[in-house]
């Protein structure tokens, strides 16, 4: 079975904390340093949302260039392998994948230099390549950034000490749903539905005597 | 690499944390999992909001303004300028001609060398802080019914040992995440929550009864629960008869808030106002949980005291799990007030027309002693304007973003003859200055902070100050050797903590660093050294007043015009209403605060390149119901006028806010919601502002408008800023 991590909206605070840790720890290992869950504040409660790791995952199967896989307990997704056709953020039922890459010039960049610069007087348009005489067209204007490809959670599988978000979650709102857990939360259930049953079952009697 | 314990520079929860360096920078901040706060668990301001520390913006030298430019001093130049202009201002203008904001990001050590400047050195008591604008309605309300201003009760006992949270006017998720996780496990034991905010907040989510109390309207519901308990006789009959007087006056004055008549005044429903006074009356320990959402009104006082009446009528007081905590904002704010950068009293609350505290502290520190109560933050702007105040000294705060009426508050302060700013960064204030002076920052110095439990802890260096930037408190004492004092001149911030223990011991003397270095911090008071410190205040109903007892006061409210006390027959009551109301021209009212991401004005929070990428600008929270009449969609620009200006950001369709009621921050020079706010709206003991309540307009706005916007925005307050900042770098680069 798949390993996913999952939020509990009666101990979320809807601190972020697990988003800004999210992005650090990917950041980190090179990967895109966007956050991988996302905090969804709403009238009936509030959690992070991120990925389930589906066993027939829809984004796997929509994937036009298999980027998408499952491998190691969890759906894999490939950011250098990815087109950023954004199928799979359509097709997840979750809104647990979503494009994202960096416009060229960030808004922490534009802070820094936006306010400054947009004093000065505009500096003369640069000379353009090749015979200097048309402006390239659009499709081969080059700027810095990142590209754009499909993130999801990835379960930090290169963190030895696993989710991040796991880790940080003041409250312990969250907590990873494992092969181990599953089975221990459902053998408590069935404790308790044979339990509840007994008791229902031996109630009337005890009162008729 | 290193690790260093200490205290987090952010809210007044005060948790601890392990800072990490490598290579003499700041490299990671770990949880300290043996602190009884915050437990091995941090927020994410505590986690990365660290880079302001090495960032490349911080000052390095001190600047002085010639002609429209800074130009780097050296710190000779620096003082020496600032102490002969002191010197004639004092001379030809008398001594209150200077006031200083003192800063409640700063140490206790920073906080008492200061305040001690400005009345042993400069002979004024104009110094106060920003607590002026949290909880002094807190320190005055708290102080006449309790005996002590402050937190009756430690944080981990909510966690512990309450049965019932009462939290009013507290966003405790956004603003103190360390402290609402006490809340979740006190409802993990079982324990039962009552939130009343007119935002549907985070904790109003999760509570067991949420009362949508409408901006300004906490005294109908504090006063109809109280008319409850007393009427059904669901009170502490016996506490009130021992350990309280006023009673009868008090039960006078809630007579009136029926149920039913506070639904008529406020929109609350009867049922909602009895069963928060059931589910209150009937705990066993009760913790009232109170922030901005109770101190910031024209009634702050008001709204104190009818929580401090509720807890005292109800015994809710001086034992475990019970009690009235107000959550303070900054880190080191209760400590800023208990050392004195009050202007009314000296450090450990003394006040300063006491003839026989004055003739201490003038012993303690071989000056004599000015007896006027000075300038509260809040009346220095027109003391500008009157030409009273032609100095002023601000360091660790950004008046300019923060005080109400940003717009007026610019024109003020460049009617000063000197301003000085003492800070990390160019703040949208220091770009004002006269003379700029570069400022070491927490991870910087050695020191001791009081969180909002009154827990004195103690904060280590980590890492050098960046070029030459230097120790507030050091600051303090080379002004005062320049104008002939030399009673400033310490050796470390321990040299001054064992000052500020023999002047006070009555709360302090007992906190030593040597025990500080051994223990999670000390709760003031703890007079002596085998003192195990106090985490509950007023135990067994005795409280610091002079009868004794605590002391009820009734609190007359009518929303629309101020109730006359005398005429109700009463010799002591405090009156309230709410100030602005909407209106055909202004149908919106406008409440303001913080989120989750940013710290106040963001000159710590914003440098943080994940903080900014989580949080990049304001968003205006407005009710999807408002946005459909006004055709705007989540993300869509709209523009919010008050009386006093506007601002233009993006729209937050969220029902967090009701119909007619918007919500904006202060942590956007770009959209700064203190442009609008309030500046003569001002609490009339306190001297608070009515932050929450403004009467606003609502329009929808394009791109085009809040680019024009945003760059008028930059000229008001930033152009100078990154031109200044920019023309350094390129200095340093080129040296």
């Amino acid at each position: 079975m798949n390993r996913f991590v999952i939020a509990d909206p009666k101990l979320c605070i809807g601190c972020y904390t697990c988003e800004a840790a999210c992005v650090h720890v990917h950041q980190d290992a090179g990967l895109q340093a966007y956050p991988r869950l996302a905090v969804t504040q709403t009238a009936q409660g509030t959690m992070p949302v991120q990925c389930r790791h589906c066993e027939d995952a829809p984004c796997a199967t929509v994937c036009p260039v298999n980027a998408i896989t499952q491998a190691e307990g969890m759906i894999a997704l490939n950011e250098s392998t990815c087109i950023g056709c954004k199928m799979c953020a359509l097709a997840c039922p979750f809104g647990a994948i979503e494009p994202h890459g960096t416009s060229p010039m960030s808004q922490q960049l534009l802070d820094i230099f936006g306010a400054a610069a947009a004093a000065e007087p505009a500096e003369p348009a640069p000379p353009v390549a090749g015979d200097g005489l048309a402006p390239l067209g659009a499709l081969l204007q080059w700027s810095p950034g990142v590209r754009t490809v499909a993130v999801k959670c990835d379960l930090c599988y290169f963190r030895a000490d696993g989710p991040k978000c796991i880790e940080v979650c003041p409250t312990k709102a969250l907590h990873l749903v494992d092969n181990q857990s599953l089975a221990a939360s459902i053998s408590a259930k069935r404790r308790q539905t044979v339990a509840k049953t007994s008791q229902a079952l031996s109630a009337p009697a005890a009162e008729g005597t | 690499m290193s690790t260093v314990k200490t205290v987090c520079p952010y809210c007044g929860t005060g948790c601890s944390m392990m800072v990490h360096t490598r290579d003499g920078r700041i490299s990671e901040v770990t949880p300290d999992k043996s602190h009884p706060v915050s437990q091995g668990e941090l927020c994410l301001k505590g986690y990365y909001g660290f880079n302001h520390v090495a960032d490349r913006r911080r000052l390095t030298t001190p600047l002085r303004r010639e002609g429209g430019a800074f130009v780097p001093v050296t710190w000779d130049e620096a003082l020496d300028a600032i102490a002969a202009k002191f010197a004639a201002i004092r001379r030809d203008h008398g001594p209150d001609a200077f006031a200083m904001f003192a800063s409640a990001r700063c140490t206790n050590e920073d906080n008492y060398v200061a305040q001690k400047f400005a009345r042993a050195v400069m002979g004024t008591n104009n110094v106060d802080h920003c607590a002026r604008l949290c909880h002094s309605s807190t320190v005055a309300g708290l102080a006449q019914t309790l005996g002590s201003g402050a937190m009756t009760n430690s944080i981990p006992e909510i966690g512990e040992v309450s049965d019932l949270v009462f939290i009013i006017g507290s966003n405790t998720a956004e603003q103190h995440p360390l402290i609402a996780r006490h809340v979740i496990r006190a409802q993990q034991r079982g324990a039962k929550l009552i939130v009343a905010d007119p935002r549907r907040t985070e904790m109003a989510e999760k509570a067991d009864l949420w009362v949508r109390v409408p901006p300004g309207h906490n005294i109908p519901l504090v006063n109809g629960m109280l008319h409850v308990l007393v009427q059904e006789g669901l009170y502490d009959k016996e506490f009130v008869a021992q350990h309280s007087v006023g009673f009868d006056d008090v039960a006078r004055a809630i007579e009136p808030f029926s149920p039913e008549a506070v639904e008529r005044m406020s929109g609350i429903p009867a049922s909602q106002v009895v069963q928060a006074a059931h589910m209150y009356g009937r705990a066993r320990a009760a913790a009232i949980l109170y922030a901005m959402g109770i101190t910031q009104f024209s009634h702050g006082v008001g709204n104190v005291v009818s929580l401090s009446n509720l807890a005292v009528i109800s015994g809710q007081i001086g034992r475990p799990g019970a009690g009235v905590c107000p959550l303070r904002g900054q880190g080191n704010v209760q400590g800023a007030c208990d050392l004195g950068a009050l202007p009314n009293v000296y450090p450990a609350y003394l006040p300063v027309t006491d003839a026989a505290v004055r003739a201490r502290f003038e012993q303690a520190w071989g000056v004599t002693l000015p007896a006027k109560v000075g300038l509260k933050v809040t009346d220095v702007p027109e003391a500008i304007e009157r030409g009273d105040v032609r100095a002023l000294l601000v360091f660790g705060e950004n008046p300019v973003m923060t005080d109400p009426d940003s717009g007026a508050l610019r024109q003020q302060i460049q009617k000063l003859e000197l301003l000085v700013v003492m800070d990390l960064f160019m703040t949208e204030t220091a770009r004002f200055a006269d003379i700029v002076l570069p400022a070491a920052c927490w991870a910087e110095k050695d020191g001791t902070y009081t969180n909002t439990e009154r827990r004195v802890q103690r904060g280590r260096a980590v890492v050098a100050p960046p070029g030459e930037a230097r120790v507030d408190w050091t600051v303090f004492g080379a002004l005062a050797s320049r104008l002939g004092y030399a009673g400033l001149n310490y050796a470390s911030a321990q040299d001054i903590w064992d000052e500020v223990r023999r002047v006070v011991p009555a709360p302090f003397g007992g906190i030593s660093y040597a025990r500080l270095d051994q223990e999670p911090g000390l709760s003031w008071p703890c007079p002596s050294e085998d003192h195990p410190g106090t985490p509950i205040l007023h135990k067994d109903g005795h409280f610091a007043l002079p009868s004794g007892k605590a002391q009820l006061v009734p609190v007359l409210f009518d929303p629309d015009t101020l109730p006359d006390a005398k005429a109700q027959g009463f010799s002591r009551a405090i009156t309230g209403h709410v100030v602005e109301h909407a209106d055909a021209a202004y149908p919106f009212i406008l409440n303001t605060g913080r989120r989750v991401y940013n710290y106040h004005t963001g000159t710590m929070t914003r440098k943080s390149p994940l903080l900014e990428q989580l949080a990049p600008e304001e968003r205006i929270e407005l009710n999807p119901q408002d946005a459909r009449e006004l055709g705007v969609a989540d993300g869509d620009f709209v523009k919010l006028t008050t009386r006093r200006g506007h601002t233009i950001a993006r729209a937050w369709l969220t029902e967090r806010v009701a119909p007619k009621n918007v919500f904006s921050t202060f942590h956007y020079w770009e959209a700064n919601s203190n442009e609008l706010t309030n500046a003569h709206a001002l609490d009339p003991i306190s001297g608070i502002p009515e932050y929450k309540v403004s009467a606003a307009k609502v329009e929808k706005s394009t791109a085009a408008d809040a680019k024009a916007w945003r760059e008028r925005a930059a000229s008001e307050y930033r152009l100078g800023v990154e031109r200044a900042t920019n023309v350094l770098l390129a200095g340093r680069l080129q040296r």
